[in-house]
């Protein structure tokens, strides 16, 4: 459904885009992860031919982005950071004027209208003028609204960005549902538990794209496990103290914290009774140890630090 | 709805409630050039008339006051007081009590019953320069008109020997607000629209919603169009008040045809609504482009010839008078009200006001770009 060849934006001498090329599948769910700046918005916003591309092709529904606009626009809906929606206008005038841009007029407008008040449960604040709509319901109207004309490809630009923990969970119950009916999404997000119900991501680091594909498969990846180490989980008191503890411990290749925990990538050969006197030795008497999985944040740590190591 | 103006409806629906919903900015439109014309037509009489004057008669008979009344009847001096000494005389006029001091010497009706010439005094306040050529012109010719009378009654003549009538056409009163007022209009037109589609663009740019319309397929053209139509109306509901202001409170009459004047009005405020949005196009935040309406409209104010004559100006300032809106607009509304010219006359205005309003909206619409960096 999306396809990027080589897809390049360069501002002035600055590369924000560097030949980045995937292909996402009809139906899936795209997430789009990277830090601030990586160069995710700017990706959206030549496939949403908001920019010109520098170099490089993407093509949407077989369409070229760049050549094919008209043919383009009809089929994607954009829902952007900001939830960008007239303010002085009610959420009712704001779906009515969205969806009269995308040409519908009567009952068809009238039919999709109530289609997607139903879905986003907006009714009781239909009346309500956007400005004071909450985040949640801001989000939602915003994406309401993009959603109007029926597109075939949703993109979404952080849109849980702000957004309380239960509007956040349900937006993806929609968003899933969504796929279910055949539509592609594309979404940019910070948040990793996001990143690993997406059924493909993409990860860019510095205006290239890392890696690409599904979640479980980059969690297989050789370099994410090297040969002869193994992933550990170590829950205990202080971690920000153990964590400089066991970082100068011998055998241990990384560790991150994770909440109450922290990550360890380590030797294979290091056992755990070691790791478990070292701790005792900075007072941290309790620690529970157990082998896990990587998780998707530890295969974007590992390919990022693989990338600067490189260079 | 057409290709070329697709999303056009749909942008004008949203306007419309967007500026009937901003009290705000619907105020900021129609108040201030309400105040603005009124405060104009008011402050901009230059009508020399009933200058504050004192009198000093030393010789207090019948022909000295006599003389003190043809004085009075020009409408031009207005006695607001007597003085004893030419040094009082002197004082009220420093003081700022008058401008003008009239002293009649004592021998005044002697001398002119003697056939000797009789002299009379006018000290005039020279500060402020139109007053002071007023006072100057219409005493000389009191005295001179006098003098003339008197040896014509000598030598037997009733009348003077030539006597000049003059005609006032079109203003014959020559109340100054009869010329100013039109010209206030087309500048507090200017004002209040340009601004109004300048903001209205930029917001949307600082808002992001600008880039959720450049998503859908809104034509160009379609979200232009949308985006000035609404300020077209309001734009006439303006000028057709400002009018109404002007024939009945500044009692200033329209000559010329009513509806050849909003056609007008009509092709000029498009000028100015396509300046709003070529200068949304280059502006990125509201200050900006608030700072760029305000440049272009000291050029209208100074060069249209608004208030100075465009034929005197340098030719620097001549060549600028002739790509302003305004300087069209104005002459043409003159010729209107005043003139009581008709289309005809002025087809060529009205051919300059429409090309630039096309010229100035096509640009806009050129450039703003389909990709916003």
């Amino acid at each position: 459904m999306i396809a990027c060849d080589n897809l390049t934006k360069r501002f002035g001498h600055f590369t924000a885009v560097d030949h980045v090329s995937f292909a996402v599948a009809k139906g899936s769910i795209f997430g789009f992860l990277g830090p601030n700046g990586s160069g995710k918005s700017t990706v959206i916003r030549m496939l949403c031919g908001l920019l010109s591309p520098s170099d490089g092709h993407a093509r949407i529904a077989g369409f070229d982005v760049a050549r094919e606009p008209a043919a383009i626009k009809p089929l994607i809906g954009y829902m952007s950071q900001k939830f960008s929606l007239y303010d002085e206008l009610t959420a009712h005038e704001n779906l009515n004027f969205y969806g009269r841009l995308y040409g519908l007029r009567g009952a068809a407008l009238r039919r999709r209208y109530d289609e997607l008040v139903g879905l986003t449960h907006l009714a009781p604040y239909l009346n309500r003028r956007a400005a004071l709509l909450s985040g949640g319901w801001r989000q939602r109207l915003a994406m309401a609204c993009s959603l109007i004309h029926q597109p075939s490809v949703l993109f979404l630009d952080e849109p849980t960005a702000g957004i309380d923990p239960v509007a956040r969970r349900e937006l993806w119950d929609l968003l899933f549902e969504f796929s279910s009916q055949g539509m592609t999404l594309f979404v940019t997000t910070h948040y990793m538990d996001e990143a690993e119900r997406c059924s493909q991501v993409g990860y860019i680091h510095l205006s290239k794209l890392v890696v690409c594909g599904e979640p479980d498969d980059l969690k297989q990846l050789p370099v994410v496990n090297p040969p002869d180490t193994r992933r550990i989980d170590v829950t205990c008191e202080h971690v920000t103290v153990g964590l400089q503890a066991v970082r100068q411990l011998p055998g241990v290749r990384t560790a991150t914290v994770f909440g109450q925990s922290m990550h360890l990538l380590v030797e294979a050969s290091l056992s755990e009774d070691f790791i478990r006197t070292e701790l005792a030795r900075v007072n941290i008497p309790h620690a529970d140890i157990r082998p896990i999985a990587p998780s998707l944040e530890d295969v974007f740590v590992a390919l990022t630090n693989n990338r600067n190591g490189e260079t | 709805m057409s290709k070329l103006f697709r999303g056009f409806t749909a942008i004008l629906y949203k306007e419309f409630l967007m500026v009937l919903r901003d009290p705000f900015t619907l105020f900021f439109m129609i108040f201030p050039p309400l105040v603005e014309m009124i405060a104009f037509g008011y402050a901009l009489d230059t009508d020399v008339k009933h200058i504050a004057t004192v009198l000093l008669d030393e010789d207090r008979t019948t022909e000295s006051r006599q003389f003190v009344t043809q004085f009075e009847n020009t409408q031009t001096f207005r006695i607001v007081g007597e003085a004893r000494s030419v040094t009082e005389l002197a004082a009220l006029i420093r003081r700022g009590k008058a401008y003008v001091g009239l002293q009649i010497p004592p021998g005044f009706t002697r001398n002119l019953n003697a056939g000797r010439s009789a002299k009379v005094q006018v000290l005039i306040d020279g500060s402020n320069s139109s007053i002071a050529a007023s006072a100057l012109n219409t005493a000389l010719n009191v005295g001179f008109r006098n003098g003339l009378l008197t040896l014509a009654q000598k030598i037997g003549l009733r009348d003077l020997p030539v006597e000049v009538r003059p005609q006032m056409l079109y203003n014959p009163e020559m109340r100054s607000p009869n010329f100013f007022l039109p010209g206030v209009i087309g500048i507090v037109l200017q004002i209040a629209t340009t601004f109004a589609t300048a903001m209205s663009l930029v917001r949307e740019r600082e808002r992001g919603t600008l880039e959720q319309l450049m998503v859908s397929p809104l034509s160009r053209w379609g979200l232009m169009l949308g985006k000035l139509v609404p300020y077209l109306a309001i734009g006439m509901v303006m000028g057709a008040l400002l009018f109404t202001i002007m024939r009945w409170v500044f009692h200033v009459p329209i000559a010329g045809d009513v509806v050849a004047l909003m056609v007008g009005t009509l092709f000029y405020v498009f000028c100015l609504l396509s300046l709003g949005l070529l200068i949304s196009t280059r502006a990125q935040n509201q200050m900006q482009a608030l700072q760029m309406t305000m440049m272009f409209i000291l050029p209208s104010v100074f060069f249209s010839g608004f208030i100075f004559p465009r034929e005197t100006m340098p030719e620097i300032f001549y060549a600028i008078s002739t790509v302003l809106p305004a300087t069209y607009y104005i002459e043409l509304e003159r010729a209107l009200v005043l003139r009581g010219a008709s289309l005809g006359d002025f087809w060529f205005h009205l051919v300059m006001l429409a090309a630039m309003g096309v010229a100035l909206f096509s640009l806009c619409v050129l450039r703003l770009r389909r990709t916003i960096a």
